[in-house]
């Protein structure tokens, strides 16, 4: 089932002549995780506030072509900061402040709280003020917050971006979870490396538009690796001037070696 | 102070300013702002908010100068002293209403949690600008610019805090308003009130007495003279 369709959909923001998203389609199945990758204004952060129903309803613009939207969304900021509240005295509170808008009642605010807090490991810091976190734990109560209102279209713009190596690894488990569980994730990042075991297919965008859609080997492709979106394993293969096609992870490189 | 419920920090910081413009002058400014300045010395303000009293007093004074230009000295003192009702019991409220418990409240009361928030974030606006202001002097100093020095250099140094602050303030605007959406907060929703402050019945008769209190000055003061 298609949580989000996009069909031929561009995009301009205000007082501006060229679109950030030019004749776009793209499907994100539920149960299903799709990576954006590309250099920076290629325009994968407009595509996710489009699929969030924010552009042009919030930031204003023009969009056209048709959107599609099955389930409700939740998007997940690059800046955490600016996705608080500022109205909670403490961390339960911060992620309860969504749930408690949807009105729903107490009992499973609770419930959905304390299960994101769980899912982010962040039940030790559950009484402390947002005000006194660090970067990386900000960013965990966000992702908690946009959980706890219980999506079923996930999107993530560079949610590793605050996070140290065992906060990242934890969120592309839980990645991978939430499509088990049957949701539809669309993730912008640039941990390329990440998304060979995270993501189900790989958009390339360029420009706005769609440059190429593949499995994560794509991230292997001499083309991507030219763009310098390949993985690491992949780019120091061609800068050591080996034979292609270029090994996509560590395990790879080592079959390719025996 | 800070635990009382919301609504009776409300209605006493606006019984205050109303009482001093009703009440006769002086005696009544007098009344009004001796009791703004004294609660302005309670403790119970929010973190980040010291020396309460002295803030109130030096954003009084100007008006004082101003009004000591203009009018004589029992027109000074007369506008003066409401005006420092009024200035002391904002700052107070500022100082002491946490704007979370005001949200609670005005849902729990069956206010829009749109308009509530558009409420509280006024009363949050005062801190968040004031860190806001700090670091763009910190960034302006590192640049080199310095805001001490004679008039010149200090005017330099406001032009280069006041165009960054105004601008960043109206860019947080559209921040601020794309991440609400994106944590729930879209007009005409209902939201779950998931802490109301307690709303002890002493606290609702003595909100009920403010406001009858001020009807009876204005009865008293402008009605009953016409009438007898």
């Amino acid at each position: 089932m298609k949580s989000l369709t996009l069909d031929r959909a561009s995009f301009w923001y205000p007082a501006t002549a060229s679109p950030a998203l030019r004749d776009l389609s793209l499907e994100v199945a539920q149960g299903e995780v799709v990576a954006l990758v590309g250099a920076l204004g290629a325009g994968a952060s407009t595509l996710l506030l489009v699929a969030a129903d924010l552009a042009p309803r919030v930031t204003g613009g023009r969009l056209t072509g048709a959107v599609t939207r099955r389930d409700r969304s939740g998007i997940v900021l690059p800046t955490p900061w600016t996705q608080l509240s500022g109205m909670a005295f403490t961390v339960w509170d911060e992620v309860a402040f969504g749930p408690a808008n949807l009105g729903w009642p107490p009992h499973e605010i609770a419930r959905q709280v304390d299960r994101a807090l769980e899912q982010l490991e962040l039940v030790s810091l559950a009484s402390r003020d947002p005000a006194t976190l660090s970067g990386g734990e900000l960013q965990r109560v966000i992702i908690a917050a946009i959980l706890a209102m219980d999506p079923g279209l996930v999107l993530f713009d560079e949610p590793a971006a605050e996070l140290d190596a065992e906060g990242a690894r934890t969120l592309w488990r839980l990645i991978r979870l939430l499509a088990r569980e049957g949701k539809a994730v669309l993730l912008a990042t640039s941990a390329l490396d990440a998304l060979a075991d995270v993501a189900d297919r790989i958009v390339w965008l360029e420009d706005g538009a769609v440059r190429a859609v593949g499995t994560p080997d794509l991230l292997a492709d001499v083309a991507l690796c030219d763009a310098g979106l390949g993985t690491s394993v992949a780019t120091v293969w061609r800068a050591g001037g080996l034979p292609q096609p270029y090994p996509l992870t560590v395990a790879h490189a080592l079959q390719r070696w025996r | 102070m800070s635990r009382l419920h919301p609504f009776t920090l409300l209605a006493i910081a606006g019984s205050l300013p109303a009482l001093a413009w009703i009440l006769p002058a002086p005696a009544g400014g007098a009344w009004a702002a001796a009791v703004a300045l004294v609660l302005t010395l309670t403790p119970g303000a929010r973190p980040g908010f010291t020396s309460v009293f002295r803030t109130a007093v030096l954003t009084a004074a100007p008006f004082w100068l101003f009004l000591l230009l203009l009018h004589d000295v029992p027109t000074t003192v007369a506008i003066g002293l409401r005006i420092t009702t009024m200035v002391a019991s904002f700052v107070w409220l500022v100082a002491t209403l946490e704007p979370a418990r005001l949200v609670e409240a005005m849902v729990a009361a069956g206010w829009s949690a749109s308009i509530a928030y558009l409420l509280a974030a006024t009363l949050s606006a005062v801190p968040v600008l004031k860190a806001r202001a700090r670091r763009i002097v910190e960034a302006q100093r590192c640049r080199g610019l310095s805001p001490r020095g004679g008039i010149a250099a200090r005017l330099r140094a406001l032009r280069a805090l006041a165009l960054p602050l105004v601008l960043s303030a109206l860019h947080e605007v559209d921040e601020r308003a794309l991440a609400l959406e994106t944590r729930g907060l879209v007009p005409g929703i209902r939201r779950t009130p998931l802490a109301p402050p307690p709303d002890p019945a002493l606290e609702q008769a003595t909100r009920w007495a403010l406001l009858l209190g001020c009807l009876a000055a204005l009865v008293w003061r402008f009605v009953l003279p016409r009438l007898t």
